[in-house]
């Protein structure tokens, strides 16, 4: 029987609705839903102690929660956390704040204080794609205001919640800059932009600029500058009236944190020279936020010590800096934990594992945080024959 | 409604006949469907005419920049690896997070890079060669030999402070098995407290282990692994020629001895 149009029009609409019943009564994962628990503090005798989270590539709420609160019971009062504008504006204009809601929220609820790192341009802020390839970290000029805007957005969505915002990630590297050569006076334009934007929405809120990379790039370099020279180019373009705070990166590579600083040196008190350059330029009322710090103990990448070496150095670092540095806000250890290994030595600045296994290096960061003294090494004696 | 006889004669030659047709069927459409197995040429596996290698030359004794030349493990392997396709190589030094971009992006051919095989990676790359297994071993001394961990109840085991050795033994314990656990400060004081009769089995990795023994050839242990750490070569996903050509020439260097060889003189 050849079906007549009445039919087959039936049909296609019993076919139609019979579809939308079974996508309906389809069986799909239930939304996550992680209680906040009750309001916590943070108990910790040392002000001073952070660390740098990297909870935005974080699926599972239940792993971010944990996060705070392991970085809570270390005794760390604050944290870094990066809010990549691509996953907040993903068109232009239609903001999605639902994972910086969920991060923010539960550091909140674990008494952290915030300091939010932004960066990370969306597609539809770069070149097309097709035409010209970029990376993630290309942000054409004709975009800074459009990355300004997100920044001002992102200041008055938390504005009771974050009080300090970093403006981009290592300028100086040509990585960070798109793989481009680096420019100290565009970022200061990038900064200045965004510094108004953030201003207008929270007055209170401390912009932070940098956070600058420790590296010994020279001039003409195609891998970038060092921080040296590019935060006395910064000042040069006239940066001094558009941050509140430097953020910078200082890492120990394999120098004890005592180590005398040198500019053609990377060690942990690299970050004196930088504070130099402040004083010189009259900004010496303005502090600094080590944001990103520690050292790496993978048993065979160079720049790294033994973990005995990691553990000791890093209590160090902070007694120096406590006693030293009356200018400095936070130090912020690099970092609690990765998603997921990265199955190479970046896996060794971590404080505690893919699997949330905390390191030696996690207790021993606890017990100075929070007034533990453990007066006895947890190592044996070098072997010897009786 | 039943069939009758008639019918049913029919209906089996009917099958009888499917079978047949069905395969050949399918053999006409995998013959027109499936492309023909190519044999990659030098020429369609690296077009440039020479391999450009990446390496993030901080890795001793894989690969060191020493300011002057770079040098190691991965370095002769890459230069081995071009001599076997009789290509010309370039040896570019990047740092380990933008290497994986410099391969997608066809800034270098291949990596050589003592690169853990990664799951996560593998819609992007492929991996050929494995050409190391730097994973943690449990030795023993020679004349102790030890067939697994249960045979080590209760016996003292060394391993390096807050290092992987350390965390399989605690992953042992919460299994239950009881050990005394010796921490040094240094790997070597774990192998050197196991010669010394201080302890009865050390855990470090593979390549620790090697450098050891290496360095004192008076001492004879035995080791087995424990866990596998496989370093390999990659490949862009799409390069499959390339991974063809490469994957053949580390097997061929696996039994021409060659690797062994390249192994020996850095571990």
């Amino acid at each position: 029987m050849i079906p007549t149009a009445k039919y087959r029009k039936r049909l296609l609409l019993l076919i139609a609705l019979l579809s939308i019943a079974v996508a309906l009564a389809w069986p799909r994962p239930a939304a996550e839903h992680v209680p906040l628990g009750e309001q916590q503090i943070v108990e910790t005798e040392k002000p001073l102690v952070c660390v740098h989270t990297l909870l935005e590539n974080e699926v599972q709420e239940t792993k971010i929660k944990r996060s705070l609160q392991l970085t809570r019971e270390l005794g760390a009062s604050t944290i870094v956390q990066f809010f990549p504008w691509a996953y907040a504006e993903p068109a232009q204009g239609q903001y999605d704040w639902f994972h910086a809601d969920r991060i923010i929220r539960h550091a909140r609820r674990q008494g952290l204080r915030i300091i939010a790192r932004l960066g990370l341009v969306p597609a539809w802020a770069r070149p097309n794609q097709a035409d010209t390839p970029t990376t993630l970290n290309f942000l054409p000029k004709d975009s800074f205001e459009d990355f300004a805007r997100y920044a001002g957005a992102f200041a008055e969505r938390y504005r009771d919640a974050i009080d300090a915002i970093i403006i981009w990630n290592e300028p100086n590297l040509s990585f960070e800059w798109g793989y481009r050569p680096v420019d100290p006076a565009a970022y200061v334009r990038l900064l200045r932009a965004s510094y108004q934007r953030i201003k207008a929405a929270n007055p209170d809120a401390q912009v932070l600029a940098g956070a600058l990379a420790p590296t010994l790039e020279p001039t003409g370099s195609t891998a970038g500058l060092n921080e040296i020279d590019f935060l006395t180019e910064m000042y040069r373009a006239g940066a001094a009236a558009y941050f509140d705070a430097l953020a910078i990166h200082t890492y120990g590579f394999r120098d004890p944190p005592a180590a005398e600083p040198a500019p053609e040196r990377l060690n942990f008190r690299r970050a004196e020279l930088l504070r130099e350059i402040m004083i010189a330029q009259g900004d010496a009322e303005k502090p600094v936020l080590i944001t990103e710090s520690g050292w790496n103990d993978h048993p065979r990448w160079a720049a790294a010590v033994r973990p005995s070496q990691r553990s000791a150095y890093t209590i160090q670092a902070f007694k120096y800096a406590e006693a030293n540095w009356l200018w400095l806000e936070n130090l912020c250890i690099w970092a609690l934990r990765y998603p997921a290994d990265l199955l190479s030595y970046p896996d060794n600045f971590t404080l505690i594992s893919a699997d949330f296994s905390k390191k030696p290096i996690y207790f021993a960061l606890q017990d100075y945080a929070r007034g533990w003294e453990r007066n006895e090494n947890p190592w044996l004696p070098p072997p010897r024959k009786s | 409604m039943a069939a009758t006889a008639a019918q049913e004669l029919t209906l089996g030659k009917a099958r009888f006949l499917a079978i047949p047709l069905a395969v050949a069927l399918a053999a006409i459409l995998a013959v027109v469907l499936i492309p023909p197995e190519r044999t990659p040429t030098i020429s369609s596996a690296f077009p440039a005419g020479e391999i450009i290698v990446g390496v993030d030359a901080s890795f001793p004794p894989f690969a060191l920049d020493d300011g002057e030349t770079i040098a190691g493990l991965d370095i002769d392997l890459a230069h081995a690896l071009a001599a076997e396709l009789n290509l010309p190589v370039r040896i570019r030094n990047i740092g380990f997070y933008a290497l994986h971009d410099a391969l997608l992006s066809g800034q270098v051919d291949i990596l050589v890079s003592a690169l853990r095989i990664d799951p996560a990676r593998m819609d992007d790359l492929r991996y050929a060669g494995s050409y190391f297994d730097n994973g943690l071993v449990l030795v023993t001394a020679a004349e102790d030999p030890v067939s697994d961990i249960k045979s080590l109840a209760n016996s003292r085991i060394a391993y390096e402070y807050a290092s992987s050795a350390e965390g399989q033994v605690r992953a042992w314990e919460e299994e239950g098995q009881s050990i005394a656990r010796r921490p040094y400060e240094l790997p070597e004081y774990a192998l050197d407290a196991l010669q010394l009769g201080l302890a009865d089995a050390a855990i470090v990795d593979a390549t620790t282990l090697r450098l050891y023994l290496g360095a004192r050839h008076d001492w004879t242990a035995r080791y087995e692994y424990i866990t596998h750490e496989p370093y390999a070569i990659a490949v862009r996903i799409d390069r499959v020629d390339a991974w063809k050509l490469v994957d053949g020439a580390v097997s061929a260097l696996q039994e021409n001895g060659e690797l062994a060889r390249i192994l020996d003189k850095w571990l």
